[in-house]
């Protein structure tokens, strides 16, 4: 998955500095946006997806589906994308638009994902991103939660999926 | 008052004339003395309502209401021979004393039975000896001077007694009762005297058109008669009938009634003549002006004759004038009849430009002079729209129409405006069909098939605009004339002029890359499928769209011409040095191969296909990428073996074929050196190309005689030839498909990544307005200088489509993706 990424790890760390970001640089950014965008919608997988939202390429709304076999299984989620101008060099702002009720996500849809913070590498994309977070809901990290009661429920999963279906049904309301 | 009633009677001998004229010449039967006993009654009714008030009115009325009794019986039954004279003289008598005024001038007496039965002998009597015609005429003067004696004094005596009155009235009764008197008259006028006037002048218009010479009347239908009054030429009476018309015409101007009387026979007549004239003259023939001998023939047949009528020599100046105004009328009226019919024929005359030249510069006069601009423009449209606008007409057929249309259109009127109005359905047209760039390009480049060729060399070498014009106003102040009334001020008036017809092609489309890609396509079909280097007579049309689309855009085209020169080198090249390496090897493995190397990067597209080739060629192509690479250092070939040619010498057992063949069939038909019989499935296998496709190619062979078809798709090599064999298929000759992928499959494979980012978007941002949708693709999508560009209108018809389709929902005014997908 990280083979779409063009430039090498150690180029970015090493020549580039992450916090210098000039015009120049928001040039090659869109490049790179507009290409992620082209990979991911030619690469015809509809379980994730994003578009930029109107006209800013830096600001995207992603979807997800939950992955089948998951208590998230046939629920959709939105998702916001925020790319700086050191991207890919920074991490991407992800958060949820739809309420989310996950350990990992907070009421404000803050996701606490580790490539997203402290392991991100300018070799993942969008795409890569996208699932990442997809395989996160059926795999949440319980060590580290934002949302304790969702961690302490995740062991009945019985009971974690009436909950969270009523949940996403509650918050969704308008949206679906 | 005296004026008046010699008025009317003048009037009854006008018409008696009239009607005696017009019997004469168009036997019309009409009982004419009853209706005019009718209207004289009619149109002194209101008199005599006139003077009962002035207490004047019985003797009068009486007495001419006698006058008319006489004039029924006088002219009812037929002439018998005459009588003797004292008869004669009684009856006279008789009849004077009853008719006459002045026995009348005390009240009404109302004749004895005794004297009734006498008067009506009398005018037995008279009648019969013929005399009818002498009591008239003295009726006639005992009225008069009854009139002049009696009634005029005591008519004008009633007013001396009330001064005011007269002042108010003796000036205008006069005219009030004459008008009075007309308009009884004329609104009781029979249908019939209407015709019969308009015979009558009918009649004396041909005979002035005799007289004047027309040699365009057709002489052979009156040869024996003459043209004019329709006697017998010897009997010609043609004189006689102007002389009588000329006293017709000169009394109703007396009477102030010939305006009245004739002037709308006169003007239906001249009308009609002017039509026909125009119509049988003009109609059909374009590659004349007809114009200026209207114009003459206006004057001197129409106007000349309208001189005579109303005798123009003899007029006073307001008189004048207003016949001046009514030849100006009646010009108008020509122009604008000419000008009809111009603009019903305008279409053939557009296809017929430059041939058609003078009647555009005829009718371009026309319309300066009439307000048939609108009509112009909706009657052309329509015809545009009927005889070329439909799938019936060849793409070429079309633009050959629209070239002329611009052409002549240009001469009609300068300003573009017509043309820009007019053509707009036609451009629209043309940007649905699929060929039309094609066409236009081919025309462009190939010489003696229309004119566009000349144009290209011809024109004025400046550069093609995407609709945009220079606002710099560096013509002639002095000349400028404004737009006419119904431009389009939104567009630019100068671009409207200046515009010539290729960028008038070009912007069909609104873009000239689209051209740009299209010449590509058939400048790289044309260096494929001839095979040859030269490439002289292309660097000079290259050349020439420089010019006008500039280096920038023609970029790609030099190098595919550049790539050309280079293979022919390159090719020599290798050539010699195989010579002196292996000078002396001739064997069969050995193939002579010229290449054509192109630059994958500045070729458009190529149609793949694909062709495993028979060892030996496949060997031969090595070899020969070895040694390019060898030349060229890091660079090699990619072999696209379906395009390119193959000269085959076929030995048969009795004869020898050379042909020379597409690899594709020279590869079909090398399998069968090895084995006679080959169905499709081992075929396709071995050569990979589709059974499908391998069939058509195999059509060709047998269309040649060397294959035949023995079992259904088994195929057996036919070695001798056997004459009228029933086998041999004749089949088309294949059509030439070009090497490029044709703009269809280019632009559906653009619909389809357009198609992706649709989805992705809609996915994402759940319902969007086609706006949306078509500026995010814009933004987002549109890569790359080749990638098709994507009209909204397009756009409408994909997204339509998909809606079909049940991929989108479409609902107040934006598109979401369906819930099933």
């Amino acid at each position: 998955m990280a083979s779409q990424n063009r430039d090498p790890t150690a180029s970015a760390t090493t020549r580039k500095e992450p916090t210098n970001t000039t015009a120049k640089d928001n040039h090659s950014v869109s490049k790179r946006l507009q290409q992620e965008l082209m990979v991911l919608l030619s690469s015809q997988d509809n379980r994730v997806s994003a578009f930029p939202d109107g006209d800013n390429l830096f600001r995207w709304i992603g979807t997800i589906e939950g992955a089948p076999g998951t208590v998230y299984d046939g629920l959709r989620f939105k998702l916001v994308l925020q790319f700086p101008s050191g991207y890919p060099y920074q991490a991407p702002t992800v958060k949820f638009d739809t309420g989310c009720f996950h350990p990992n996500v907070d009421e404000r849809g803050n996701i606490c994902l580790d490539i997203l913070k402290e392991k991100w590498s300018a070799l993942y994309d969008v795409r890569t991103i996208l699932l990442s977070i997809q395989s996160l809901l059926g795999e949440p990290n319980n060590d580290s939660p934002l949302n304790s009661y969702a961690a302490e429920l995740w062991a009945d999963q019985e009971a974690y999926k009436k909950y969270l279906h009523e949940h996403y049904a509650k918050n969704n309301k308008k949206k679906l | 008052m005296l004026r008046l009633l010699t008025l009317i009677i003048f009037l009854t001998t006008l018409f008696f004339t009239l009607y005696l004229k017009s019997k004469k010449s168009l036997s019309l039967s009409l009982s004419l003395s009853l209706s005019l006993s009718l209207s004289l009654s009619l149109s002194l009714s209101p008199l005599s309502l006139f003077s009962l008030s002035l207490s004047l009115s019985l003797s009068l009325s009486l007495s001419l209401s006698l006058s008319l009794s006489l004039v029924t019986l006088i002219v009812a039954p037929e002439m018998v021979l005459m009588e003797n004279y004292e008869r004669i003289n009684k009856a006279w008598e008789v009849i004077t004393n009853v008719l006459i005024p002045s026995s009348l001038g005390s009240q009404a007496t109302q004749l004895t039975e005794d004297e009734e039965i006498k008067f009506q002998e009398a005018v037995e009597i008279m009648h019969e000896s013929q005399l009818t015609r002498i009591i008239e005429d003295w009726f006639i003067e005992c009225v008069q001077k009854e009139m002049q004696n009696v009634v005029v004094p005591k008519f004008w005596d009633y007013f001396h007694g009330d001064c005011r009155a007269g002042i108010l009235f003796k000036n205008s009764l006069k005219e009030t009762i004459t008008t009075h008197c007309k308009a009884m008259l004329f609104t009781a006028r029979d249908r019939k005297i209407y015709k019969a006037t308009e015979d009558f002048y009918m009649k004396a218009f041909k005979v002035y058109q005799n007289d004047q010479g027309d040699e365009d009347l057709d002489e052979s239908i009156n040869t024996e008669r003459c043209a004019g009054c329709e006697e017998k030429q010897d009997k010609c009476k043609c004189t006689e009938f102007m002389q009588t018309f000329h006293t017709i015409n000169r009394k109703l101007d007396k009477l102030n009634l010939l305006s009245k009387v004739a002037g709308s026979c006169i003007t239906t007549i001249v009308h009609r003549t002017t039509k026909q004239h125009i119509e049988y003259t003009c109609r059909g023939n374009v590659e004349t002006s007809f114009l200026e001998s209207l114009e003459k023939w206006l004057d001197k047949k129409v106007l000349g004759w309208l001189d005579l009528v109303w005798c123009s020599d003899q007029m006073s100046p307001t008189q004048l004038q207003s016949l001046k105004e009514f030849k100006d009328t009646l010009r108008q009226y020509m122009y604008e009849n000419y000008a009809r019919t111009l603009i019903d024929q305008l279409f053939s005359i557009i296809i017929d430009y430059p041939e058609s030249e003078p009647a555009i510069l005829d009718l371009k006069s026309c319309l300066m002079k009439t307000d048939l601009r609108s009509h112009l423009v909706v009657s052309l449209k329509d015809a545009l729209e009927s005889r070329l606008l439909h799938p019936g007409v060849n793409t070429s057929n079309i633009l050959a129409a629209y070239i002329s249309a611009i052409r002549a259109l240009r001469v009609l009127d300068p300003a573009g405006v017509i043309l820009e109005l007019v053509c707009e359905p036609v451009q629209k047209y043309l940007r649905g069909r699929d060929n039309t760039v094609r066409c236009i390009v081919s025309s462009l480049t190939e010489e003696g098939v229309n004119e566009l060729s000349d144009e290209l060399i011809r024109g004025l070498p400046h550069i093609v605009d995407d609709n945009t014009a220079s606002d710099d106003e560096n013509e002639d102040w002095n000349k400028w004339v404004p737009d006419p009334v119904d431009a389009d001020p939104a567009s630019m008036s100068k671009l409207r002029r200046t515009s010539d017809i290729i960028s008038m092609l070009v912007n069909i489309y609104g873009s000239k890359e689209l051209f740009v890609n299209e010449y590509r396509n058939l400048l790289a079909d044309r260096i494929l499928s001839q095979f040859n280097y030269d490439t002289e007579r292309e660097i000079r049309y290259l050349e020439l769209l420089k010019l006008r689309f500039g280096e920038a855009q023609l970029h790609y085209c030099e190098v595919m011409l550049k790539d050309v020169t280079d293979s022919r080198r390159i090719n020599s090249i290798i050539k010699e040095n195989k010579k002196k390496e292996e000078p002396e090897r001739e064997d069969d493995e050995d193939i002579e191969i010229n290449s054509m190397i192109l630059s994958a990067q500045f070729w458009p597209t190529f149609r793949e296909e694909k062709l495993n080739l028979p060892d030996s060629m496949q060997r031969c192509l090595e070899n020969y990428t070895k040694k390019f690479e060898s030349l060229k250092g890091n660079r090699t070939l990619i072999w696209k073996p379906h395009l390119g040619l193959v000269n085959i010498d076929i030995e048969l057992k009795e004869r020898t074929l050379n042909l020379n063949v597409s690899p594709v069939h020279a590869a079909i038909i090398m399998q069968f050196q090895n084995k006679d019989q080959w169905t499709v499935e081992e075929l396709s296998g071995v050569l990979q190309i589709p059974a499908t496709a391998l069939r058509r190619k195999i059509a060709y062979w047998q269309s040649q005689g060397l294959l035949k078809e023995e079992a259904t798709d088994t195929f057996i090599l036919v070695e001798e030839q056997r004459a009228n064999s029933d086998d041999i298929m004749l089949a088309d000759e294949e059509e030439t498909e070009s090497a490029m992928a044709s703009m269809r499959a280019q632009l559906d494979e653009q619909m389809q990544v357009f198609w992706t980012y649709i989805v992705g978007m809609l996915t994402n941002l759940e319902s969007l307005p086609i706006e949306r949708i078509h500026s995010m693709l814009r933004m987002f999508a549109v890569q790359g200088p080749s990638t098709v560009e994507c009209s909204i209108g397009e756009l409408k018809a994909f997204l339509d489509k998909k809606v079909k389709e049940q991929k989108l929902i479409y609902s107040s005014g934006v598109y979401r993706l369906s819930r099933n997908n």
